[in-house]
């Protein structure tokens, strides 16, 4: 059925994550709700397929796991690092390193170079991604305080 | 204003936080707001991975520094959050700085996860991987063990105080050798999809993660430092299974 290929992997992604939230030692709510960004995570890897990139999928996946750990963070008023850290983990390109190194121990260094080359871009789509979401956040929050401050003067001004 | 007690209470709570795995800013901005709570004009703090250096200017002009040397750092976001929590509080409602002390020491006292958990976990992780990555049933219960074995491994090896390179290497030719003995025996089909299940394990996910938002932070030294740390983890991972690989095909079998 083909929407087992997409729920299969996504609940593979959440159950993995559930063992770091408690490697990591979170209790409560958030052993579940930092797991779900790892499903919605691989789920936007999965629905964009169509690009045809994988690059790509990694880093829209990545963004998309951002905006939720951003989200979260804002609603339950814990670090962002805490959701961040935990729903990126399935995003971590094991099995690049792994053929990677494999490549390299049977001596093929074509196949070396390229599988390199190619999870070394999916680290940099993961890294972009976070920096973006990131940097676009902290503009969006001195945007909001900056407006904020203005409408403070206003009244004062008009008081005048 | 005891302004030695200020002094002493922020640095605990940024040393607590940095010990446990988080950001530099996140560290850098605790500890000078809990003390611009208490109405100190000047205050700097600086920290990398391993430092935190805090310095308050009182009110008579006079400077007091304190340095802490960090030499250990673990993971533990349930501090993290509580610390942040309590940091929040300490600057609405500027408490008393012996209550402040108290309410720390109750954060770092919180139970964490036993041995018998944690190896579960690690298990877990290593069995929803490999099936995450395209093993097959049998694979992922193999995994699991395999996840169980390197986290007692590892928690015998810290306990020695042994470098994270070295632990990290041991661990994941432990992963490798264990893989190929079951696919030998017939146990699992997919060797690569077991050993890439369980390494995810020893990922340095919040290295990786955290030298990201240091960077973007302008925390350039720390994101750096961080970012050598991940790759030396990927490295020793890589390393380890690789060792246990090539022996392995020159011992005459593959």
């Amino acid at each position: 059925m083909a929407w087992l290929d997409f729920a299969l992997p996504c609940l593979y992604s959440f159950l993995a994550c559930v063992g770091f939230c408690i490697v990591y030692d979170l209790r409560g709510k958030v052993l579940v709700l930092a797991p779900l960004g790892g499903s919605i995570g691989w789920l936007v890897y999965l629905c964009t397929a169509f690009t045809g990139n994988d690059i790509a999928q990694y880093f829209l996946a990545t963004v998309a796991v951002a905006v939720y750990a951003e989200i979260m963070a804002r609603l339950d008023k814990a670090p962002v690092t805490v959701y961040l850290i935990v729903a990126l983990i399935p995003m971590v390109p094991g099995g690049g390193i792994y053929y990677t190194m494999e490549q390299c121990i049977l001596g093929n260094m074509e196949e070396f170079a390229r599988m390199g080359a190619h999870t070394f871009g999916i680290a940099g789509a993961l890294a972009l991604g976070i920096l973006l979401v990131s940097a676009f956040t902290k503009l969006l929050h001195s945007f909001r305080l900056r407006l904020r401050r203005e409408e403070e003067r206003r009244p004062k001004e008009g008081a005048k | 204003m005891d302004y030695d007690e200020l002094l002493s209470v922020a640095t605990a709570v940024g040393e607590s936080l940095l010990e446990n795995g988080a950001e530099i800013y996140r560290v850098e901005e605790s500890v000078s707001r809990i003390v611009g709570a208490y109405g100190v004009q000047e205050v700097d703090v600086f920290a990398i991975p391993n430092c935190l250096i805090t310095t308050v200017v009182r009110q008579d002009g006079k400077s007091l520094t304190k340095i802490k040397r960090i030499l250990s750092r673990g993971t533990n976001l349930d501090r993290v959050n509580r610390l942040n929590d309590l940091c929040r509080r300490v600057c609405r409602d500027r408490p008393e700085l012996s209550q402040v002390r108290r309410e720390l020491e109750e954060i770092l006292r919180r139970p964490v996860y036993g041995l018998a958990v944690k190896t579960l976990a690690y298990g877990i992780t290593a069995f929803a991987f490999t099936l995450f990555f395209g093993g097959n049933l049998w694979d992922a219960l193999c995994a699991l063990l395999f996840g169980a074995a390197i986290k007692q491994v590892a928690f015998q090896m810290e306990k020695l105080h042994s470098n994270a390179f070295f632990v990290n290497t041991v661990c994941s030719a432990l992963t490798a050798a264990l893989a190929m003995l079951a696919v030998r025996l017939g146990l699992a089909a997919n060797m690569d999809k077991m050993v890439i299940g369980t390494l995810m394990n020893l990922v340095p996910g919040v290295a990786i993660t955290n030298s990201m938002r240091d960077i973007i932070a302008g925390d350039l030294v720390a994101g750096l430092t961080k970012m050598t740390e991940a790759l030396l983890v990927a490295t020793a991972m890589a390393v380890g299974a690789g060792l246990a690989l090539s022996a392995s095909h020159l011992l005459g079998g593959g």
